[in-house]
Order: C-alpha cells, then structure tokens, then sequence
C-alpha cells in the first residue's frame, strides 16, 4: 500500500475514534449535544449536564478508553506471539481465570473493589498456570492455545457450578459481569487501572521491534537475538492487559479479535504503529459500544459486550466478504 | 581458529535420533556445504549452531563458548542465520525486513541511525534487489524472496552466516546468483555454512563438504576429497558416476537412470 493512502487512512482512524468518544460523550439514556456538554463545562458546575458529563459520562468514558486500548492491544500482541490471527487476549484462558475469581466474589456477597481484585487474581493464576505448564513441556503457539482452551473449559465448569449453588440475584449480577459491563461501579479503582494499563501499554510498546521480528516465528527471531526471555515478557504484558481489561469490566468480546484485524489494514503489520492504533481505535469502539448500549432501551443498559460482539461480528462479516469479493 | 567445536553432538525430536554423536570442528572462513540425503540431519545440524536446537547429547562450541551461554544478541552480532523458505509472513516491505538485521546491533528501542541505513542499503545493493525496496516480501516471486532473505543476512554484518536450502526450490538463474552471492562473501572472509540439496552447487562453490547420513557424520573433506561416485553412491544409496566439470574444474555428479542400469 502507498504511503499516501495509509496516511490518509490513518487520519480517517483517528478523526473516526475522536469523533466516537464525542458521541459517547453525548449519549445516554438522555442525549446532550456535543454543543451542550462544552457549555456545561464552560459554564454552571451544579448545572444538570454538568454533573452527569462529569460524575457519569466521563469516568466511565475513561474506563471505556482504557479497557478496549488494553484489550486491543493484548489481542495485537498474541496474534503476532502464537502467530495466529485467530488469537485473542482470552485465548490464554484469562476470562476464564478471570471468571471464576469474580463470581466466587459476587457469591460471597464481597464489594466492588474486591470483585475487580478477585477477577484479576484468578487471571493472573491462570496465564502462570499456562505459562508454567508452557515452560515445562516447551510448549509451542498451538499447543499453548489449545492449553488455554482446556483450561477456560475447566473453569467454566467452575462457575456453572458456582451458579447451580447460588441464588438467583448474586446469579444475574455475576451474569452481567460475565457478559463484559462497564456499568458495575468500579471508578473506585479506574485510576489506578488506567495508569496500570498505560504503563503496561507503553512497556508493549518498547518492544515493537521485537514483536516484528517474532512475527516471522521463534526460529527467525533467535538469529536475530530475540530470545525466549522477550517472548516471556511479552506474553506478560500481553496477559497483564487481558487480566487488567476483565478485572475492570468483565469479559468483553471481539475488541480485541477484531480491532487488530482491522487497525492492520491501516498501520501495517509494523508495531510500532499497529500497537497505538490498536490502543485509540480499541478505545474508542468501546467507548460507542457502551454509549449505545445506554443509549438504545434506557433505563435498562444494554452491557457493551453485547454490543462489541454483535457490531463487531457485522463489522467482521462485512469486511471478509469485502475481501473475499476483491481477492476472487 | 576454530568457530564451531562440536563434541559426541547429538539432537533428537521425541525418540528420533536426528544427529547422532557428531565431533566435528569447524574453522573460521571458507564457504562450507553441508550435503546428504533427506532426513541425514542437515537442517538439524544447522539448527544446533544457530542455538535455535538444544544437544540432547554431547556439546557445541562458538568461539570456545557454549553456544546455550552465548548472550542472545551477542551472538546474533556473530552468526546470521537464513532459514528455509518461509510460507507465511507478514507483509513488511522488503527495505522493513532487511533492516531487521540491525536489530541486535542496537538497542531495542534505540532508533536506527545512518551506520543502519547504510548497511541495508549496501545489503540491498549486494543482493541486487534495491528496485525491489519498496515492495511487500510476500508480493515477492521466490527467487527474490530469497535474495531478500540473504540481504537480511548481510545487513546483519556478521562474520559467520549459516543457511539452511538456500536454493533448493530456485530457478538456474536465481539459484545461481545467491550462490555466487555467498562465494564472494566467503571470498571476502566471511563463514558461508550452507546445507545444499544440490551436490553439483557444493562441488562447484565450496572449499569444504560434510556429508551426513542418518545423523551420522559420513566424510568430510574438499570436493576432490568427498565427491568420489564411490562415497556418493553410499551416501545416497544411488547409482552414479563422477566426472569433472569442464568450467570449474570440480568432480561433478550424474545419477544414472535404472533404465540404463537394465541394459
């Protein structure tokens, strides 16, 4: 592809994701123009449209940023690792960790903080759990992927259980979790969380270079001096964003399948700019995915992984048949 | 001085023996072929000096140094390896992936600089393939894939380069010009290791062949030394005669047809 037309598609992906997180802004279970919110800021701080964009929108807003940037990125970064476009960050079997963890915590009636901390607990014994096992038996990328599959299988079994064992409404709350929701109040921790995932993000980032080289594969990559030490790191920080992603919001899917795929098409298989613009296109689809969800039966709130995998799914359809159309 | 010492060197997958107890020392310099039938353990072989394979038996040695405590990157800075032919790749362009050869020659993060543009320019140039710079390697046809492969190598501006089929599935015109492309760098002072299918190339490019059979080490010597129809017939479990190449010089190698064996 021709420089110009991947500038020019580049600027289209960025305008695309600021012009998103604008109408995120703006919807809801009641609309505000864009107009309004900055006059609100501008203006009164006990004025109506003031106290939601602030105290509503706007943190949840971030958490919307920060969850699909992670999950976008740990899916770049697995797909390149396991060399296998069909990888994602729960690939690994970290929702399935992340799973059991939190709806052992909704069942025991714990608070929010300690469900985001169970959640992320339980995904961060299951990829060492992988990650050992991977070690051990030196285990390659399919291998690994089939590894996480068994071991998510073993764990939803865990909380199926869990569910014939409880009572109906810890039942639904776990439910929602589990279908990826923005909406169980967790700001407590969003700071801390987007921080986390910056600063894991910018770490994946570092090693642009190294991932471009391990998409040729383990062998190519060792004659160039990437070793089994930067892979490790890698899968870290790749697990890290998919155990930080479901600890704050749940198991929100296909942002991470597909944002890859398609930021590709624009960045280049080069990650040094795949990985930021996997980071504000994973944003921002999910930051409108959950302004829709809000927005299309208030005052129910549809959960964005609802949305993520139903849009997406369209999206992704589209596009092979777009593709299919102009390879036949 | 000796690059590669290999001791009672063995490698296996699960319960096959691939390489079998091979003690062997290779010296710095000179283009060296590594020949023998499919499955006598070639590319295993190159895998163990390249570090990608560890021994499951004896030890090998780069430079006095167990290549399994090499550092990583100090050892890329050494030795570059061109695998076979790789069926999937990402599109990078060719100026993208022949800049990976600078990779351990900097810092991961540390941006490349003109020394780096210039290495792959030259690399670029030396491969013949600089019109080809802003093309997607998988756009490429295989022979010039293949040059982009070596490029890589060269960019990588190592003393020693090891390479697995390089010319196994080229034409006449492309095998040729990647081979007289490793013989001059040879020529130049650079280790070229290279398994070959092809026996002919061997004789005709290298100063030196090692013959496997079976992960056994078969005969080692120069091509007048190796390429006799006796130890080729053995080698290969094949009919064939020797005669010299008018040009070269070399023993060169006809398998005889059976149905001239039924005559």
């Amino acid at each position: 592809m021709k420089t110009v037309d991947r500038r020019l598609l580049a600027s289209i992906l960025i305008i695309g994701s600021l012009a998103a997180v604008l109408l995120s802004l703006s919807l809801g279970s009641g609309f505000i123009s864009p107009l309004a919110l900055a006059r609100s800021l501008a203006g009164e701080r006990d004025s109506f449209e003031f106290i939601v964009l602030t105290s509503l929108r706007l943190p949840r807003l971030c958490m919307a940023l920060a969850v699909g940037a992670s999950l976008a990125v740990s899916g770049a970064l697995f797909q390149s690792l396991l060399r296998n476009p069909l990888a994602d960050p729960y690939t690994i079997g970290v929702s399935g960790g992340a799973s059991l963890g939190a709806t052992v915590a909704i069942v025991a009636s714990l608070s929010a903080p300690w469900i985001v901390l169970a959640a992320f607990s339980g995904a961060v014994a299951v990829v060492a759990a992988v990650y050992l096992l991977a070690m051990r038996l030196r285990l390659g990328g399919t291998a690994l992927i089939l590894g996480g599959i068994a071991l998510s299988f073993i764990l939803s079994s865990g909380v199926m259980l869990l569910f014939s064992l409880s009572r109906a409404e810890q039942v639904h709350r776990a439910l929602m979790w589990l279908m990826g929701d923005l909406g169980i109040a967790r700001y407590a921790i969003l700071l801390p969380g987007a921080l986390l995932a910056l600063v894991l993000g910018a770490a994946a980032w570092l090693h642009a270079r190294r991932l471009d080289i391990l998409s040729f594969g383990g062998a190519f990559a060792r004659g160039l001096g990437v070793g089994r030490a930067d892979v490790a790191r890698i899968f870290w920080l790749g697990s890290m964003l998919a155990a930080l992603s479901v600890a704050l919001a749940g198991v929100i899917g296909f942002v991470g399948l597909i944002i890859p795929h398609i930021v590709r098409l624009v960045s280049g298989p080069a990650h040094r700019r795949l990985l930021p613009y996997s980071a504000i296109a994973g944003g921002a689809f999910l930051a409108l995915a959950d302004a829709i969800g809000r927005a299309l039966a208030p005052p129910y709130e549809i959960p964005a992984g609802v949305i993520t995998g139903f849009f997406g799914g369209i999206f992704f359809l589209a596009l092979l048949l777009a593709k299919g159309r102009n390879e036949a | 001085m000796t690059l590669f010492e290999m001791t009672g060197l063995s490698a296996s997958y699960g319960a096959r023996m691939a390489v079998r107890e091979i003690t062997l020392s290779l010296p710095e310099g000179g283009f060296t072929a590594l020949i023998g039938p499919n499955g006598a353990g070639k590319s295993t072989l190159l895998k163990l000096l390249s570090g990608w394979l560890a021994p499951s038996g004896g030890s090998v040695l780069f430079r006095g140094k167990e290549i399994s405590t090499w550092n990583e990157r100090a050892f890329a800075r050494e030795v570059a390896v061109v695998h076979q032919f790789m069926d999937s790749m990402p599109p990078f362009s060719v100026d993208e992936f022949v800049r990976m050869g600078r990779f351990p020659h900097r810092a991961p993060w540390q941006p490349y600089d003109v020394h780096d543009r210039e290495a792959v320019a030259a690399a670029l140039a030396t491969a013949g393939i600089g019109h080809l710079a802003g093309r997607a390697i998988t756009a490429l046809s295989g022979g010039e894939r293949q040059l982009a492969y070596v490029a890589r190598a060269l960019a990588q501006q190592s003393p020693v380069i090891l390479l697995d089929e390089p010319v196994s599935h080229l034409d006449i015109r492309h095998a040729v010009r990647v081979m007289d492309l490793l013989h001059e760098r040879a020529a130049q002072g650079t280790t070229v290791i290279a398994a070959l299918h092809d026996m002919n190339m061997a004789s005709d490019y290298c100063d030196t062949i090692i013959a496997l059979r079976e992960g056994l080490l078969f005969a080692r010597g120069t091509p007048r030394e190796v390429v006799r129809f006796e130890t080729i017939e053995a080698l290969f479990s094949t009919v064939c005669v020797v005669f010299d190449n008018p040009m070269t010089h070399q023993p060169y190698t006809f398998p005889v047809p059976d149905y001239l064996k039924k005559k």
